[in-house]
């Protein structure tokens, strides 16, 4: 079993998660927690790296939609970047990648954020 | 020396069966195997992924609602399980997951359509969607002898 590693990095004002396994059903919680311990600290401007990441579930992209909303409501987003060529294709072909934000480049997906209100 | 014979498909249809304990743990073991299987067949990259992501959702299913502690199992006295048969043929692959928790109602069951969940930022309820866009037939059997089963068709693209 591929467990699920994250890596934490914060770039400025924007805390990058490094994912590194699945999103699945038995793996999602991990991201889930560290989603909502960055919120309670405040930290509502959030980019996934998921260029080691393998799978996502729609549960997990669910929850995505949900984590975005909320940041959203505070100035901030969760973003999502580096997608597999085969996620991408399961996120257009269900609809996600309109309510979720998707980069090709990690540097592009944190500089987005400087077009958000308060941005440094 | 002789030559190695040539990797080939399967000629005559035939069925890998998996069972896991009903657990989350064992999902990404049940994905592995369909898309090795998968590409077996003969499918893209992209419907591989597509199979994977249906029966991960349907095994989910299972664990989550079929297998909750609180429903009426079919048999109660046998641990929860999953048992898939997979079945590779020339120009399809038909997954088969079959389980002994709670029955469901599928004929009755409308998800709601993805776009319209989405548009609504509604976070769940996607599973059965999924399944119905990704697989070209899915169909539900349950009977007190046999159990459950979700039976998964995706065929080869001409």
């Amino acid at each position: 079993m591929k467990e699920l590693r994250i890596e934490k990095e914060t770039k400025g004002k924007v805390h990058l998660l490094h994912l590194v396994g699945s999103l699945d059903m038995h793996y999602f919680p991990i991201l889930e927690r560290q989603i909502k311990n960055l919120f309670q600290q405040g930290a509502y401007r959030i980019v996934l790296d998921c260029r080691e990441a393998d799978y996502v579930s729609s549960a997990g992209l669910g929850a995505l939609v949900g984590f975005a909303r909320e940041a959203r409501e505070h100035d901030g987003d969760v973003r999502l970047v580096n997608l597999s060529q085969n996620t991408c294709q399961i996120m257009e072909l269900l609809g996600f990648t309109k309510v979720l934000q998707t980069y090709n480049n990690l540097n592009l997906a944190i500089t987005s954020f400087t077009k958000l209100p308060g941005a440094p | 020396m002789t030559p190695s014979p040539t990797p080939s498909k399967p000629q005559a249809p035939h069925a890998v069966r998996l069972i896991t304990p009903s657990h989350s743990g064992y999902l990404s073991s049940i994905r592995a195997l369909v898309a090795v299987l998968a590409s077996t067949v003969g499918f893209t990259s992209d419907e591989t992924a597509q199979i994977e992501m249906a029966v991960d959702e349907a095994c989910a299913n299972v664990i989550k609602h079929a297998y909750a502690p609180h429903k009426h199992w079919l048999w109660q006295h046998r641990e929860p399980e999953i048992r898939l048969a997979i079945f590779v043929e020339r120009d399809r692959m038909i997954v088969e997951i079959n389980d002994h928790g709670q029955r469901f109602d599928f004929a009755a069951y409308q998800p709601t359509d993805i776009g319209a969940r989405l548009r609504e930022l509604k976070t769940d309820g996607f599973g059965i969607a999924i399944m119905r866009q990704f697989m070209d037939e899915v169909t539900y059997h349950s009977d007190d002898e046999t159990g459950n089963t979700l039976r998964l068709v995706k065929h080869l693209k001409k």
